[in-house]
């Protein structure tokens, strides 16, 4: 086969995926960026008048949207925080016992992961009932039910939110990081056994400094996703009370579908990918998330 | 040493606590699609009750859960399998002919997970609205299948190049053409893998909300949708809301099981080996 015939080949092949992305992605994201200059209705899109960078400009001076900025940040701070200490903690215990008894284990802990984002929602909104849900009735057992205001408290929400969200992608960090310790060799620990080095320092000298890279690929993996949460918000609280727990994207869903500000809608969710996009963009240089030489 | 069994008791205790936390939550919802409605709302909560299947008659007679389920499968079905007929095929194009603009095309796919699903979903809608195609199956079949696509992509390179490129070679040697080389050799050694990939599209497009939500219309709701509109409503129907959530999860929690070393890579876009 000649060069060029070669590459055809190769374009005839690629060319299928990347449309679809393009498509899907790019055409969309290109129509957002161009309708967010314009105050328009749906359905009537041609109507619309042209009003610059207005939405962008009202971004900054609403202060819903700012707290909603806010929100996420917290949101994805906490959580990540919650996330890598119990994942991380979670895997070194286990990568300290038999084969036999860790495997079914992983297999057990991996179960949220699987379970759809809406069904985690009506699981915690479950566990979360102040009349029957079972942890106020575990909670009023010590007598504390009715210091905690679970979903129903602007100063409960979204930490209520972050516990769910803890519950479900703990399992992922606790399975990637389990990978990533498979790849320490055992004579590293002999080695610092020999030297008398306890659990405590081995584990900050020599496994944490080991995975570092899967850590790194962690937070930015788990940290955008954090950053752009939306269903199990959605199906907690959709937001409230009080605006509490909305989240950027929250924001934009409700400016869209319910007020049918489509053009704020579209800069809010614009702002949101631009924000999320210079803050881990650092960590995409430094992580193996992108191919390099 | 008591020391230590004192430790490995406390690691054991740790490991068992963190496996009720996983489980109860799951078994609570299980537990209450079976129970009658004066089971359900017990203080305390009812660990052992006469079990019943009404509320599962009750979410497919008057739930519409049959269609949900059809429409899941078929949204589902479409898109895991252009995911992973067109990230296959694009993965060998990006992999086996030293094209020069593969890191490049790679890269491209991966900065798409980095895109929020609110800020595809809005242009979306007012895109497929004005071509009239709002209300069908196309909506969270392009998602789903565009959203997939980046981690198949990564995932089947990932499996080309942990193949020794004498496979190949020898192949065309011998008078394959590349296309006869990928469907003869290639392909079906990183099947196995092509088959998690599948089943890891799949999961996502079946438990996905927000784009089967926003882009279908009554006759073309998916599983989590059906769900969303009993968790919505003002008072919740918990019996009839935890059969469907039944039924939406264990299938994939099954077909999971078989799956396990593969959802760490899977999700990590291949960057990480289970």
């Amino acid at each position: 086969m000649t060069r060029s015939n070669r590459s055809y080949l190769a374009g005839f092949l690629v060319l299928p995926a990347v449309a679809v992305v393009f498509l899907a992605m790019i055409v969309p994201l290109g129509y957002a960026a161009v309708m967010s200059l314009f105050d328009f209705q749906i359905g009537r899109e041609n109507s619309g008048t042209f009003v610059g960078l207005k939405y962008y400009i009202a971004f900054f001076q609403d202060s819903v949207a700012l707290h909603s900025l806010y929100i996420t940040l917290a949101f994805t701070v906490i959580a990540l925080a919650l996330e890598l200490g119990l994942g991380i903690g979670i895997a070194v215990l286990l990568s300290g016992i038999p084969e036999r008894l860790s495997k079914p284990l992983r297999a057990i802990y991996s179960m949220p992961l699987l379970v759809s984002p809406i069904i985690v929602g009506l699981i915690w909104r479950y566990l979360y009932d102040p009349t029957f849900g079972l942890l106020y009735q575990w909670l009023g057992a010590v007598g504390l039910a009715d210091d905690f205001g679970g979903l129903a408290k602007p100063g409960s929400a979204l930490f209520s939110i972050i516990v769910a969200d803890v519950w479900q992608t703990t399992p992922f960090i606790l399975l990637v990081v389990t990978s990533g310790l498979s790849t320490i060799p055992s004579e590293v620990y002999e080695a610092a056994r020999m030297d008398g080095a306890g659990f405590l320092r081995t584990l900050v000298r020599i496994t944490l400094p080991m995975i570092g890279k899967v850590i790194l690929l962690l937070t930015l993996i788990r940290g955008t996703d954090a950053f752009r949460v939306f269903d199990i918000i959605y199906a907690l609280t959709n937001g409230g009370p009080a605006n509490s727990t909305m989240s950027l994207s929250i924001l934009a869903f409700k400016k869209g579908f319910e007020q049918y500000e489509m053009g704020y809608a579209m800069a809010i969710s614009l702002i949101t990918m631009l924000i999320l996009i210079v803050l881990f963009a650092p960590l995409v240089k430094r992580s193996s998330f992108m191919v390099k030489e | 040493m008591p020391s230590k069994m004192l430790r490995n008791g406390g690691k054991g205790l740790i490991l068992a606590l963190f496996a009720l936390w996983t489980v109860i939550p799951i078994w609570m919802v299980v537990m209450t699609s079976f129970k009658k409605q004066k089971d359900i709302f017990t203080v305390p909560v009812k660990w052992t009750f006469q079990p019943t299947f009404d509320n599962y008659a009750k979410a497919f007679s008057n739930g519409d859960f049959g269609l949900y389920f059809l429409n899941s499968g078929a949204v589902a079905i479409v898109s895991s399998l252009l995911s992973v007929g067109l990230g296959t095929l694009c993965a060998y194009g990006l992999t086996s002919f030293g094209l020069k603009r593969s890191r490049a095309i790679t890269n491209f796919f991966m900065l798409g997970k980095l895109v929020p699903a609110v800020t595809m979903l809005l242009p979306m809608f007012v895109l497929l609205q004005s071509v009239g195609l709002l209300g069908t199956y196309v909506g969270p079949i392009l998602a789903h299948t565009a959203v997939n696509l980046p981690f198949v992509v990564w995932l089947a390179i990932s499996f080309i190049k942990d193949l020794p490129k004498e496979l190949e070679q020898s192949a065309l040697i011998d008078g394959c053409t590349r296309m006869q080389a990928f469907r003869k050799i290639i392909f079906p050694i990183i099947l196995p893998g092509v088959v998690a990939a599948a089943i890891l599209s799949m999961q996502y497009s079946w438990n996905e909300l927000v784009f089967s939500m926003q882009l279908t219309d009554m006759g073309t709701y998916t599983l989590p949708v059906g769900i969303s509109r009993f968790v919505g409503s003002v008072s919740v129907d918990w019996g009839k809301s935890s059969a469907a959530a039944t039924i939406t999860m264990l299938p994939i929690i099954v077909v999971g099981f078989f799956i396990q070393k593969h959802l760490a890579e899977g999700t990590t876009g291949g960057a990480v080996k289970g």
